[in-house]
């Protein structure tokens, strides 16, 4: 067997691995944020349920608008790194509407490493110790009547920006394939990957 | 001497990576860490301020019951665009006004303030009303320029006529009233309507040819009052339930946006419009257009925090007072950063980088007897929304008009986009002189209700 076609062989060999980890983390980064969206029609109910317990029983409950902003914060956390996947961020589109498919390649592959990856592992590093000393002690909330076990709702700021790097992980994988693949005319499996994960 | 560097620097870094097309939200990220850094290595930022980012990114996103009215609204909005009213009301009105000049100009503007009224966010208003009223126009023999600048201009009105998610977030940034903020954008939003308005009246009554008189087939009184009701009805209930409860201090914008998005989602499920599918697209198009809101919120909250620990702040209000200028020099000076900023960048990035930047200098302005000193941030606020309206629809890179150009009619080139939006953009700067000039159309309001 010729060294190119070896090379190819073990190329695609490679490739096959790396996209199938792209696949399992486009697959768990989907699942958390299609399960996050939900929450904005929990966030409705409750804040109706405020709202009507208030005005008509006057119950007022400091209870129910924290679960507000924890709702909140939960649709946040989750969606970010699906967002990402499905590539609903803003950019700023003016140069990048003449790139080339190679040019965007290279700028998404750059971009994830030198600036998505430092900017996840930052925030993760920081929240961590965010997350653990609320846990350590025992931070409950401001108002006497308040949630509890604050720590476990902000260890979704460490979800969140894991999912982030995952989706970030899964976009290099992505353009590493477009890169790479020479040898293939045909359209790569990451753009069919994308086709058939697109709804 | 590095101290004035880095943040001047900090800008110019940002602009560059802006233009690669990368998400905003991660650049913004991004340059916060490589200058905090640099920051560590001239001794200007301390590594204990790298554990402030995360508290500061939890109270900015998370641990905010003002904030939480955001997706709530954007659901909303989301929600009425599925149910379908948009058309009915668009049918009706034409018919009511059936006997004026430019009776569908006429009608795609009062469409659009009716809607600007029940949602935040415009992107959904300019694709609906274009497909919507475009064709129709088109059909009827409307000069193209004509129509594509009355739908471009009248479906913007969102971002300014509450409930506007822009003014829930300025009003968060810069820690005042939501509903103070509300009622300051009512009147200048219903001016601009009425600027439109009547320019169009003009050219209908001076250009019959552009604005043809359409042969509406007629239809029976009492059916019109049928359709009337029934397509009026719902939005007049829905406006007056959402912005009502907040004008009347009944319910927080927060409770009012829960009430807003539930009635919004009956309306699509009694109007038929609402199987699981469709629920299922509502839930996940409002979730990302949120987690898009907010990571650029993440990644603004990053950068400001850094750029003012390395003395951001000092350096621009340094470079202000150098300048030598007046309160009203500095005010200029602002709107037009606004104004050339919005060529490029979307209200999201301008809101959240700029300012923070600016409020320093703007708490400081003295405009004497012109504005009184409480009211100079809910007037300014103002003025910077109808800038930020503005920036929708300037050629070449306006929003709306790339929203507008995706939605339109084959036939429409983006030359008639351009060349209809300029006198809009006229009327613009002729609203935004005006408020500047006259702080009591955005302040009246607020004035006559709250005191």
């Amino acid at each position: 067997m010729p060294l190119h076609s070896y090379m190819a062989e073990l190329r695609n060999f490679e490739m096959a691995f790396l996209l199938r980890l792209s696949h399992l983390c486009d697959q768990i980064v989907t699942s958390f944020g299609r399960l996050g969206a939900w929450a904005v029609l929990l966030l409705i109910a409750v804040t109706l349920f405020d709202v009507v317990t208030r005005r008509f029983f006057v119950l007022g409950s400091t209870r129910l608008q924290e679960l507000e902003w924890h709702l909140h914060t939960i649709l946040m956390m989750f969606v970010f790194g699906y967002a990402l996947l499905k590539d609903r961020h803003v950019r700023v589109d003016l140069f990048r509407e003449q790139f080339s498919a190679h040019t965007r390649a290279i700028v998404e592959m750059a971009g994830n490493v030198f600036i998505l990856l430092p900017f996840c592992i930052m925030v993760l590093y920081f929240s961590f110790s965010f997350v653990s000393s609320s846990y350590e002690m025992s931070e409950v909330s401001a108002s006497m009547t308040g949630l509890s076990h604050r720590w476990i709702i902000k260890s979704t700021l460490l979800l969140a920006f894991l999912l982030v790097l995952l989706a970030g992980l899964s976009s290099t994988i992505k353009s590493i394939d477009r890169l790479t693949d020479r040898t293939n005319p045909n359209p790569s499996a990451a753009d069919q990957a994308k086709n058939s994960g697109h709804d | 001497m590095t101290e004035s560097l880095l943040p001047p620097f900090m800008f110019v870094v940002l602009a560059v990576l802006l233009f690669s097309g990368y998400p905003v939200a991660l650049i913004l990220g991004g340059v916060s860490l490589l200058f905090g850094a640099a920051g560590l290595m001239t001794g200007d930022f301390l590594l204990i301020e790298f554990f402030n980012i995360a508290p500061r990114i939890w109270s900015g996103v998370a641990d905010n019951l003002i904030l939480t009215a955001v997706p709530m609204f954007i659901l909303m909005g989301i929600a009425l665009e599925r149910s379908g009213i948009a058309e009915e009301l668009l049918k009706c009105l034409s018919l009511l006004l059936r006997r004026l000049p430019g009776a569908l100009a006429f009608s795609v503007i009062v469409l659009g303030t009716i809607l600007a009224a029940m949602t935040g966010i415009i992107g959904a208003s300019v694709v609906m009303i274009s497909v919507m009223a475009l064709p129709m126009m088109l059909a009827r023999s409307y000069n193209p320029a004509l129509a594509t600048g009355t739908v471009a201009a009248a479906s913007t009105l969102g971002i300014l006529i509450p409930p506007s998610i822009m003014l829930v977030m300025m009003s968060d940034l810069m820690a005042v009233s939501v509903g103070t903020m509300f009622l300051s954008a009512v009147v200048p939003g219903l001016m601009l309507s009425a600027l439109y308005m009547v320019y169009v009246f003009a050219i209908a009554l001076f250009q019959p040819q552009y604005a043809p008189r359409a042969d509406v087939p007629e239809i029976s009184a009492v059916s019109l009052v049928v359709l009337t009701l029934k397509s009026l009805i719902p939005p007049t209930a829905l406006i007056c339930l959402v912005l009502g409860s907040i004008f009347a201090g009944w319910a927080s914008p927060t409770e009012a946006a829960g009430v807003g998005a539930a009635s919004a989602l009956l309306l699509a499920f009694a109007r038929g419009k609402l199987s699981f599918q469709i629920l299922t697209e509502i839930v996940e198009n409002s979730a990302l257009t949120s987690a898009m809101i907010f990571f650029i919120f993440i990644g603004a909250t990053a950068f400001s925090y850094v750029f003012r620990s390395l003395g951001g702040d000092d350096v621009i209000t340094e470079m202000i007072q150098a300048t030598g200028l007046g309160a009203w020099g500095i005010l200029c000076i602002i709107m037009l950063v606004v104004f050339v900023l919005g060529f490029f960048l979307d209200w999201v990035e301008i809101t959240l980088i700029i300012l923070p930047v600016f409020l320093p200098i703007i708490s400081l302005m003295d405009f004497g007897a012109h504005v009184e000193g409480r009211d100079i941030i809910y007037w300014f606020a103002i003025l910077m929304a109808v800038n930020l309206q503005t920036s929708f629809l300037t050629p070449p890179f306006g929003f709306a008009l790339f929203y507008m150009k995706g939605a339109a009619p084959r036939g429409i080139t983006i030359l008639h986009i351009y060349k209809g939006i300029m006198p809009f953009v006229f009327l613009q700067l002729i609203g935004l002189t005006l408020v500047a000039l006259f702080p009591a159309i955005a302040l009246w309001l607020p004035r006559q209700l709250l005191n």
